[in-house]
């Protein structure tokens, strides 16, 4: 047989020869289809590893798992909604965990509850005229000290800055808006507070005019920036554990049995940054990582833009003395006679590809320490509140401890997108509490029956005896917008604050047993993810605790959905690419075939079975396809192996999302080069059937007819 | 003298379309080895299917074929293919070499298929054919490298190297020139002497004709008469070709 077989082979390479066109043809189809098959799926499963490194390692784990009494389906990374998927409270993590712990392959658990608020950071003029307050106050009081005097001067310009930016804004409202929509009278205040004559009045009757800013302008002022924060509650240590990329970026992590909060690095620098600062950041981001320029880059072009076009941020920071020393710093630096530190800004930020560096370093250097960078400093308190499950507007505050971030995750989105608080806050934000804490709230409930605290009080109340206790500022945080003012602090609420606010310690058990809403789990082999999920489903309903273990890219919700999404859609060009060649090279074997009906038919007569002819047509598609498949599978490698080394740079935001980072570094999967060579093959087999059967059916008789 | 082929009463229809045409209406022929036969008729004659029928490349549709010994009607397709592989040679009008393989290659491809021969055998056997069809510098040629004749001479070295007991030959020397066609037919006549193999060959050729030694005549399917070569000679068959050959 074998030398058969030779030359069975070798007529198969002559006629491939011989018919050049057809096996080019051919040939460039599956060529291209095996390189597209490596490239795409090397990519894709690059974007899902990069993608599930993000999601399992910042927070998901291998599987979460959750109470199979939940009325919805858990999501870790959040969809659209605010309040998130109703989940049933696990009652006693302790017990949850010794159930998991048992499983075979679980290598850990951490507890877990996720959420999300709105945060309001402070109202930046009520900060201020609130320190203005505190200086008139002393000097009305007699205190005519030099300082005094200048820190009055330097508030009262601060608020006069304010009222001249918050001009601009009504300015530029009226040319975008019809007349109609804005109040008349509030514009004509806040010209009034602009005008020389109110400041004037201002040094006469300090204490009217400050009423008259605090009541009038005030609540215009109103800074349109919402901070939404998702956050999971969850016992510090274990998280950091489990989690063990996990590292402090700045600040210290959580101490044990203390109240507080950490930021995801990412967010707070995406979204608590100065915004001005933030976007210099990305701009050099962008020409150091991405090798683009300004000049040709259009996102770049819009951050300058932006930057340009907005100074009020960091206008609405200076007082006095720092208006003083931005406009000196900033006519010195651009060389510039212009007065106006606003439009100084203004010049300074318009950045281009030659003076982008020396600014970069001057705004850092200079301008940067007089300015709040972060709306939240590490070590200030936010006050984060949330409707509890009964309906209760619960608040806590937290101290933020510091950010952290995950070790080759730091540019990731994803990986950044949950900031963490302790579980006891968490707990009590929510109204999961525990049975002890349940008929303690009944007895206070009792106690304080009918003695509600009206809003105003209880904030002016808590918000005294907090800045006693803690240096710095507070940032509060609705959990949800729009809530009834008047049902919001009542009653309980407002013990329960000031509760909070005395009890920042908690015994460090806590976290390891008492409510959670999830948990995640971590396996020691995560290729028996699914196995291990059906394991724990059952070991909980065995232990009477009904669960529900779903993978992280279920529980990553939209993103996984959207992983699965890409997948089919590649599958799908795949699939539509070679059903295409399927047709074509059907079409050139056909076409090869009744070309060659007369050899056929000869090779027959000559003595040659069926299944030599047959042997011999499967062998010409299979060789074309191997050749041509072994050669586009090799170019598509050559191709990962070089993006691999250079990388693919995130165009955009979005492509930074699902690169976790600013680039992709795509690696050959060996699965990818089986599945190319292998859909090759069977593409081949199947293309060759119809024309190998039509030659079976060639007799020998046609091999008699002549040419003519 | 051994019987080659014995044909008893065959018949052979064809269907075309709904039309039943009978090509082969009736023939009984008996071919003995060694002998030179020429099969002559006018075209539609049914000289091709009843060399199809005798070469197994075709079954009667009533009546018996046995080649070798073997009635054709009761093997099945494989067994027809074997047979053929190992007691029949084929010579085409047009050759039919197969393009992309060298001469070599294509005079040892039915060895290749009869799996017999080891590699040095078959090249024994095979460089020995094509020498003494006058190929013997043409081993490494493509057949489109090669006149008609070289071609054909090609082809009968292929039908030949099995060693088979019948060789078949389909109007061989119709895509030849007459000088050529008369070379080839030296050749097969030749082989025919020294080997004692049988050679069928159809044509409507006079001069072809004039090399046989036994004449078998059809005309619309049937067998009009057996001649031997004088008997054909007298009636007049093989006239041109003297009258040719004496020109």
């Amino acid at each position: 047989m074998g030398d058969a077989f030779k030359m069975v082979v070798l007529i198969a390479f002559r006629n491939l020869v011989a018919s050049r066109l057809k096996t080019a043809i051919v040939g460039g189809i599956i060529f291209f289809g095996a390189a597209l098959v490596v490239v795409g799926t090397s990519l894709l499963d690059s974007v899902v590893e990069s993608m599930s490194r993000s999601i399992i390692g910042s927070v998901a784990g291998h599987a979460q798992v959750y109470s199979a009494k939940s009325r919805d389906e858990l999501e870790v990374m959040g969809g659209f909604d605010l309040e998130g998927p109703d989940i049933a409270p696990i009652d006693d993590f302790a017990k949850l965990k010794a159930v998991l712990m048992q499983v075979p392959n679980v290598k850990a658990v951490v507890p877990m509850g996720i959420s999300g608020a709105m945060v309001t950071s402070g109202n930046s003029i009520d900060v201020a005229l609130a320190e203005l307050r505190g200086v008139v106050r002393k000097k009305i009081g007699g205190d005519t000290s030099a300082a005094t005097i200048a820190a009055y001067d330097d508030g009262k310009a601060h608020v006069r800055q304010m009222v001249k930016v918050l001009e601009g804004d009504i300015e530029n409202m009226a040319q975008l808006h019809d007349e109609k929509t804005l109040a008349p009278e509030d514009a004509a205040t806040v010209r009034k507070a602009a005008q020389d004559e109110f400041w004037v009045e201002f040094d006469k009757n300090p204490l009217d005019s400050l009423e008259f800013l605090e009541n009038r302008i005030a609540p215009q002022a109103t800074d349109a920036d919402l901070l939404f924060l998702r956050y999971v509650g969850t016992d510090p240590a274990a998280f950091a554990r489990s989690f063990d990329r996990m590292k402090v970026a700045d600040g210290t992590a959580i101490p044990p049995g203390q109240r507080g909060f950490l930021f995801a690095k990412y967010i707070y620098e995406e979204q608590v940054k100065l915004k001005t600062a933030r976007r210099l950041d990305k701009i050099k981001d962008g020409l150091d990582n991405r090798t683009v320029t300004i000049a040709s880059d259009p996102e770049l072009q819009r951050f300058v833009r932006e930057n340009h076009s907005q100074v009020r941020e960091i206008l609405l920071q200076l007082d006095g003395r720092k208006t003083e020393l931005f406009r000196a710093k900033l006519r010195q630096e651009l060389g510039s006679g212009e007065a106006d530190v606003g439009k100084l800004l203004s010049a300074f930020l318009q950045t281009t590809d030659e003076n982008f560096a020396r600014r970069y370093a001057f705004f850092y250097k200079e301008l940067a320490p007089a300015l709040e960078l972060y709306r939240v400093r590490i070590g200030d308190t936010l006050t984060i509140k949330a409707f509890t499950k009964s309906g209760y507007v619960q608040s806590v505050n937290l101290k933020v401890y510091g950010t952290f971030d995950f070790r080759g995750l730091e540019k990731s989105p994803l990986a950044g997108a949950l900031s963490v608080m302790d579980m006891v806050s968490f707990r009590e934000l929510y109204g999961f509490l525990t049975d002890d804490k349940r008929q303690e709230l009944a007895a206070l409930k009792a106690a304080s029956g009918a003695t509600d605290v009206s809003r105003d009080n209880a904030e002016a109340e808590l918000f005294g005896k907090k800045a006693d206790a803690v240096p710095g500022r507070v940032i509060e945080a609705d959990a949800t917008p729009g809530l009834d003012a008047d049902k919001a602090l009542s009653g309980l609420a407002g013990r329960l604050r000031r509760d909070d606010l005395a009890a920042r310690v908690f015994d460090p058990k806590q976290l390891t047993q008492g409510v959670v809403l999830n948990a995640a789990v971590i396996l020691e082999n995560p290729r028996l993810l699914e196995k291990s999920m059906a394991d724990i489903e059952a070991a909980g309903a065995a232990a009477g605790l009904p669960l529900r273990a779903i993978s992280w890219q279920k529980a990553s919700g939209l993103i996984g959905q959207f992983v699965l999404m890409m997948r089919m859609v590649l599958y799908t060009a795949v699939l539509i690419i070679f059903v295409v060649a399927l047709v074509i090279i059907n079409n050139a074997l056909v076409m090869a075939t009744l070309e060659r009906v007369r050899e056929i038919g000869t090779l027959r007569a000559v003595g040659a079975q069926r299944r030599f002819i047959l042997a011999m047509l499967v062998i010409e598609a299979m060789v074309v396809g191997l050749l041509f498949g072994a050669l586009g599978a090799g170019a598509g490698a050559a191709i990962i192996a070089v993006v691999g080394k250079v990388g693919i740079p995130a165009a955009n935001q979005i492509f930074n999302f699902f690169f976790s980072g600013p680039r992709l570094y795509p690696v050959l999967g060996a699965t990818s080069l089986g599945a190319a060579l292998a859909i090759v093959l069977l593409v081949s087999a199947l293309s060759s059937f119809y024309p190998a059967w039509l030659a079976m059916r060639v007799t020998p008789r046609q091999a008699m007819q002549s040419e003519d | 003298m051994n019987l080659i082929v014995s044909v008893k009463n065959a018949t052979k229809d064809y269907m075309l379309g709904t039309t039943v045409v009978p090509a082969v209406r009736g023939i009984s022929l008996d071919v003995h080895q060694g002998e030179f036969l020429a099969i002559a008729g006018p075209s539609g004659s049914g000289k091709t299917t009843f060399l199809n029928l005798v070469g197994c490349v075709d079954t009667p549709t009533s009546g018996s074929v046995e080649v070798a010994g073997k009635d054709t009607r009761v093997l099945s397709e494989r067994e027809l293919t074997s047979l053929r592989l190992h007691t029949i040679g084929f010579i085409f009008q047009s050759f039919n070499l197969v393009s992309v393989l060298s001469v070599f290659q294509n005079v040892e491809l039915p060895l290749l298929l009869q799996q017999t021969l080891g590699g040095a055998e078959r090249r024994k056997r095979v460089t020995e054919l094509l020498e003494r069809v006058g190929l013997r510098d043409y081993l490494k040629h493509r057949p489109n490298e090669l006149s008609g004749g070289q071609r054909q001479r090609v082809a009968i070295a292929r039908a030949l190297v099995t060693r088979p007991q019948l060789v078949l030959a389909d109007e061989p020397t119709a895509n030849l020139d007459s000088v050529t066609g008369e070379k080839i037919l030296d050749l097969m006549k030749e082989l025919n002497r020294a080997d004692q193999t049988t050679f069928i060959f159809s044509t409507h050729d006079a001069r072809v004709i004039a090399h046989a030694n036994a004449v078998v005549r059809l005309a619309d399917g049937k067998l009009v008469d057996r001649l031997s070569a004088a008997e054909a000679a007298k009636l007049g068959l093989v006239a041109g070709v003297q009258a040719a050959e004496a020109h």
